[in-house]
């Protein structure tokens, strides 16, 4: 059966040729089987492997793979941050992003480069190639097109009730299982999946697409018993380009100097002026009506009984937000491509209305759909019942990651993915799990929120969230993972890890050269002309005193004491993001300490908090067993946990630690970089 | 008037003021008893204890020699006025009870001379009044204390928690409560609105007059706090003394029992039950202890909503005493003497609060510390029963003390004085039942630190709305530690509320 998916894998991969194809798919057992080639799926295979494990990526469509099911656009605020970070770690994503990118712009360019938002739009075709040909050359990754029938466990132990171990997959009417240590699920929306558009409803996750086997849903509720809730989401219809009047939209050009995504890069594939503009538009009240007249057509949105609270269509918006304009985004699809994707108007009404309510957009008034817009209601796995590393605590070796974990977004998925990867490939390879801390990046704050909060609407990644954002910036994505993601994670490569280190190296002799130079504010205001300097105490102020100064650039400090800092000139900006925001991040490396202190005081996934010796209220302990922490940090962040319960519990370990050394494998919350 | 936009740029930077969780901040706390003490102990602990006892002494070269005990004026570090003569001493670390250089003063007990002392304290940069257990809690990091010590802390914390919360609660009733409320949930609303135009004004229709709101209200709020925290006569009325709360079921004599400890009659006493409709307040010196009685309205479902109201304040009373007197109509005790202790306990969980923390052991330790039993009318009752009654309640565990008292004939008023007077002591020369004027520095230390906070909004508000948003964050950070934290989902409730956000 293998055998014969082999020619079709070439056959979808033209551009690429693999010699090291075929011996590989003899194997039946791997160290990783990734369910999934989503966002997730792909980096999460691309992880493992990096790590060192033998990955079988296994998607309903191979053609699929690397698909942008939804908006063609990578990153924005909060979610650049997490390209950023993937990026730093070898992730796929920044790359791929930095290849397909027809319009790269940087989002809050204005508001501090803690806040920087680095995206582009995509062209999906380019998007999915990059992703594709990346995965075929990745060695020890095999790609295999089927339908995941069942997932295989082990019988529940008998000592642990309830707690199973992976063993492999079933494919649907395959003759075999297919064996590994550990298998990641990425399967989207595709977890009893249902589509919606007027009053009819499919099954399936996503349009155009075989809805996946019930199967796996079964085994996760029934076998392992854990709690899944339903969530649901949209997309909106894609619009022939040529059927808009685009003399009456805005239009928003990208950056004149494309910023690419990845450390690795300098420049991004699509030249500056080769790049696509976006458009903008905005609703009238004939959208309004339209939507309040479909009501009772529009199923997906009749069952909105307990929606998010932000407006994830234009039905909710309309709604929610009355007589006001809302607006409309047009962005290109591909350099290519005749079609145009309207970036607010998620709709789930009959086609016939949807297409009445474009037309009441001016610029869209002769617009023709291509595709319509549709839902998806899905089951999520309740993420409180994962480890930081993405592991299930009940099941060994079964690691969950994106939709599937309640989050929305690419970038949401392919963070969670990677870091699933990787601890997937660990524990194969008996490694020891790794954790993120939330003072470390954005990614931990993403892991942390949803393993020791949970999600009641799709989680999504908003810098207000990084309570540490000062210091998790864009810019220095880098410096905070790449050293770590080499040499304790094992995911990044040789290459990239010796860039990370002759930047980080570079960036404090700059920070100490501008240390080093120092005149009177009277020389400073002779050599700089018109800028107005406060006098220091001692009179002099030295290069990161200037720095401070919002007229002041290291370029023309440069310019002064070149023999000092023209060697740094490569990284002038980040020598400025550096001097500016130093003292800030200096100030919260205390409480960042005292948070991972906390954070390395792991609590055993297996404590019995009902009947704890200590002397804990009823209230508390109930509110730790049905959260099981993972962490004495991730303890103290549950709300209604009290000062005193804290130092109980902090007790509790101490002493059980003290009295036996060792237990078993147990999650590593390493924060100290 | 100035708004943020206008300000003249570039501004050098300053600095900005750290959280008040840091473990590196100096801490001081009143270690000693408040009410009538001859001396009260104020210690300090950190890495500024140094500065803090040349501050106060004006020791400006040399600190005392190590753990020796030294007579100094005591004055204000910025007005440089005379406090107090007294003691200071010099603990550097690591031999200290933290591990940290410490320092103590022993300054006179009285209230003016206390106040003024921790005020002195938290107007010096990076020193800021101890959370509850956080001496002990730094002397545990320090690897001052054994594991087995630790159990002892968590329960430290917990009584300190509690007394501050009962501390603070009365506080925060009223005026003052409001005021601080108003500037939490204004602040969250800034917060939320810079954080929306962060987060989201690039992709969706949220204008830069959003942003200017923000600049005004965060500029109201600065000159308000600095006002009343420049407004000396307007301050915090202090509400000194053990607070005494007197409750119990309609017609019990509760009225009775005040007016019989006031000597006076302070309350309507009529034989109606539910005359007591609302508080009333007696202040008295009991043993030389300064106590602040108050009746209560009867605990039983009033009728009309003038009496409901009573009830609800009774219990909200209950909730913030330092002692309570449940008083009982002996008429209605069992005449089974046997019968007694299970009845009594009964009307206990009626007429108090279930503790919130649920567990049992808990809530009756603290409540036989914090509660006495008046049996009350026991002119009526043959003195048989209640000889043999009384025995019952000896023996029986986990029962407050009760005493039978007749305020009609005075019987039994000696021996009843007797333990209250014990008990009011008791609680006085304890550092654990929150001394006002702690609660009071400690607000106004975190409201100095709010309006520092809020000044970096503005310096950074036209160049670096991240850092502006931080000045914010750390306002509200300083302000949630008096009025209750703010999380990061109840700001993006806000945001999702205000604001038109899509997916």
């Amino acid at each position: 059966m293998l055998a014969r998916k082999l020619p079709l894998i070439l056959h979808n991969l033209p551009w690429s040729v693999s010699s090291r194809a075929g011996s590989d798919l003899a194997r039946r057992h791997y160290d990783v089987i990734v369910v999934g080639g989503g966002h997730a799926g792909t980096e999460a295979a691309a992880a493992a492997a990096r790590v060192g494990a033998e990955t079988l990526l296994i998607t309903q469509k191979i053609a699929t793979i690397g698909a942008l099911s939804c908006n063609p656009s990578l990153g924005g605020v909060g979610k650049g941050h997490l390209v950023r970070e993937l990026d730093a770690l070898d992730g796929l994503c920044g790359r791929a992003g930095d290849w397909a990118g027809v319009h790269f712009s940087i989002l809050n360019r204005s508001k501090g480069p803690a806040v920087w938002g680095p995206r582009a739009q995509l062209d999906r075709e380019r998007y999915r190639q990059f992703i594709q040909s990346e995965l075929l050359s990745t060695p020890r990754l095999t790609v295999l097109e089927g339908s995941v029938e069942e997932l295989l466990v082990s019988q529940s132990n008998p000592n642990e009730p309830g707690h199973h171990r992976v063993t492999g997959i079933c494919l649907v009417n395959g003759s075999q299982p297919i064996l590994s240590s550990s298998v990641v699920l990425t399967t989207g929306t595709f977890l009893s999946g249902s589509l919606f558009m007027g009053q009819t409803t499919t099954p399936g996750g996503r349009i155009g697409d075989a809805p996946s086997c019930s199967g796996l849903s079964h085994t996760l509720r029934e076998t392992l018993g854990l709690r899944v809730g339903r969530l649901k989401t949209g997309t909106p219809p894609r619009i022939v380009k040529e059927s808009v009047e685009l003399s009456l939209v805005q239009i928003q050009t990208p950056d004149k100097e494309p910023t690419p995504f990845s450390f690795l890069n300098t420049h991004t594939h699509c030249k500056p002026e080769e790049q696509l503009p976006c458009y903008l538009t905005h609703t009238t009240p004939g959208v309004e009506r339209v939507v309040r007249e479909s009501l009772h057509l529009n199923c997906h949105i009749q069952q909105d009984s307990k929606g998010p609270r932000y407006c994830p269509s234009i039905e909710s918006r309309v709604l929610r937000f009355p007589g006001r304009q809302h607006q409309v985004w047009l962005e290109p699809e591909g350099l290519t491509s005749d079609l145009l994707y309207p970036q607010g108007l998620t709709m789930t009404m009959p086609p016939d209305l949807q297409l009445r309510l474009l037309r009441e957009i001016p610029a869209l008034h002769r617009a023709e759909i291509r595709t319509p817009g549709y839902g998806v209601h899905y089951d999520f796995v309740c993420p409180t019942q994962l480890n930081p590393s993405l592991q299930v605590k009940s099941t060994q070796g079964l690691f969950l990651a994106g939709q599937i974990n309640g989050t929305t977004g690419y970038e949401e998925a392919a963070a969670q993915g990677l870091w699933a990867g990787v601890n997937a490939a660990r524990a194969a390879l008996s490694l020891p799990l790794l954790a993120l801390c939330r003072t470390q990046s954005y990614i931990g704050v993403l892991i942390d929120d949803l393993v020791g909060r949970g999600v009641t609407e799709p989680y999504r990644m908003f810098t207000s969230r990084a309570e540490f954002r000062t210091s998790l910036r864009p810019d220095n994505a880098d410096i905070r993972l790449t050293p770590r993601g080499f040499e304790e994670v094992g995911c990044v490569s040789l290459r990239r890890y010796k860039e990370a280190v002759r930047v980080r190296d570079s960036l404090q002799e700059g920070l100490a050269a501008l240390k080093s130079v120092t005149l009177s504010s009277t020389r400073w205001r002779e050599k700089l002309g018109n800028i107005s300097l406060s006098e220091s105490r001692n009179g002099s102020l030295n290069g990161l005193d200037l720095l401070q100064y919002k007229d002041v650039s290291f370029e023309m400090l440069a310019a002064i004491f070149p023999e000092h800092l023209s060697p740094y000139l490569e990284f002038s900006q980040r020598l400025n993001i550096e001097a500016v925001y130093r003292p800030h991040c200096e100030k919260q490396s205390r409480e960042i300490e005292r948070v991972q202190e906390e954070e390395s005081l792991s609590l055993p996934p297996d404590m019995d908090y009902l009947s704890l010796p200590t002397s804990l209220s009823s209230e508390v302990r109930e509110l730790l067993d049905r959260v099981r922490p993972n962490t004495l940090g991730a303890a103290t962040r549950i709300p209604g946990m009290t000062p005193a319960a804290i130092v109980h519990l902090l007790h509790y370990v101490l002493r059980t630690a003290q009295r036996n050394q060792h237990t078993g494998q147990r999650v590593k919350a390493a924060c100290k970089p | 008037l100035w708004s943020g936009h206008h300000r003249p740029a570039p501004v050098r930077h300053l600095s900005i003021p750290t959280d008040a969780v840091c473990d590196a901040d100096t801490i001081f706390a009143l270690s000693s008893g408040h009410g009538r003490c001859g001396v009260a102990v104020v210690r300090v602990s950190g890495p500024a204890s140094s500065m803090v006892l040349r501050n106060m002494t004006g020791l400006t070269q040399t600190l005392p020699p190590p753990r020796t005990a030294l007579l100094r004026r005591i004055t204000d570090p910025h007005t440089k006025e005379l406090l107090d003569r007294g003691l200071v001493l010099w603990f550097p670390g690591p031999h200290s009870f933290t591990g940290e250089d410490s320092a103590e003063f022993h300054v006179h007990g009285g209230p003016a001379v206390i106040t003024a002392v921790l005020q002195g304290l938290g107007s010096l940069k990076g020193v800021r009044p101890a959370e509850a257990g956080e001496f002990t809690r730094r002397a545990f990091h320090a690897g001052k204390l054994g594991l087995t010590e630790v159990e002892g802390l968590g329960d430290l914390i917990h009584a300190e928690t509690e007394a501050q919360r009962r501390q603070a609660l009365r506080q925060m009733d009223g005026e003052l409560g409001h005021l601080y409320q108003d500037w939490s949930s204004r602040l969250k609303r800034c917060l939320a609105h810079v954080e929306a135009f962060i987060d989201f004004s690039e992709d969706e229709l949220i204008e830069d007059g959003v942003l200017n709101q923000v600049d005004s209200s965060v500029h109201r709020l600065q000159t308000e706090i600095e006002r009343h925290l420049g407004d000396e006569r307007r301050g915090e009325r202090l509400r000194n003394g053990v607070q005494v709360v007197i409750a119990g079921a309609t017609n019990a004599g509760k009225s009775s029992l005040l007016n019989t400890l006031c000597q006076r009659p302070a309350a309507i006493v009529s034989p109606i039950p539910g005359t007591t409709r609302d508080v009333v307040e007696a202040s008295l010196d009991i043993g030389g202890f300064p106590v602040l009685l108050s009746d209560t309205a009867g605990l039983r479902d009033g009728l009309d909503s003038v009496e409901r109201e009573g009830v609800r304040r009774a219990r909200q009373r209950v909730e913030q005493a330092d002692l309570t007197l449940v008083v009982v109509d002996s008429t209605q005790l069992p005449t089974e003497p046997k019968q007694a202790p299970t009845f009594l306990q009964g009307y206990l969980s009626i007429v108090l609060p279930q503790p919130s923390g649920g567990n049992p052991e808990e809530g009756r330790e603290a409540t036989s510390d914090r509660v006495l039993l008046v049996l009350n009318k026991s002119d009526l009752v043959p003195e048989a029963q209640k000889e043999r009654t009384e025995r019952e309640l000896r023996e029986s565990l986990g029962l407050p003390p009760a005493c039978f008292l007749s305020c009609h004939t005075t019987t039994g008023l000696g021996d009843f004085l007797a333990v209250l007077q014990s008990r009011v002591k008791t609680l006085c020369g304890n550092p654990l039942s929150g001394a006002p004027s702690l609660t009071q520095a400690r607000h106004r230390a975190h409201l100095q630190q709010s309006v520092q906070a809020l000044s970096q909004y503005h310096q950074y508000r036209n160049h670096d709305l991240a850092l502006a948003a931080e000045g914010v964050r750390l306002a509200l950070t300083h302000i949630g530690r008096i009025t209750g934290r703010v999380g990061a989902e109840e700001i993006l409730d806000i945001v999702f509320r205000d604001f038109c956000i899509g997916k």
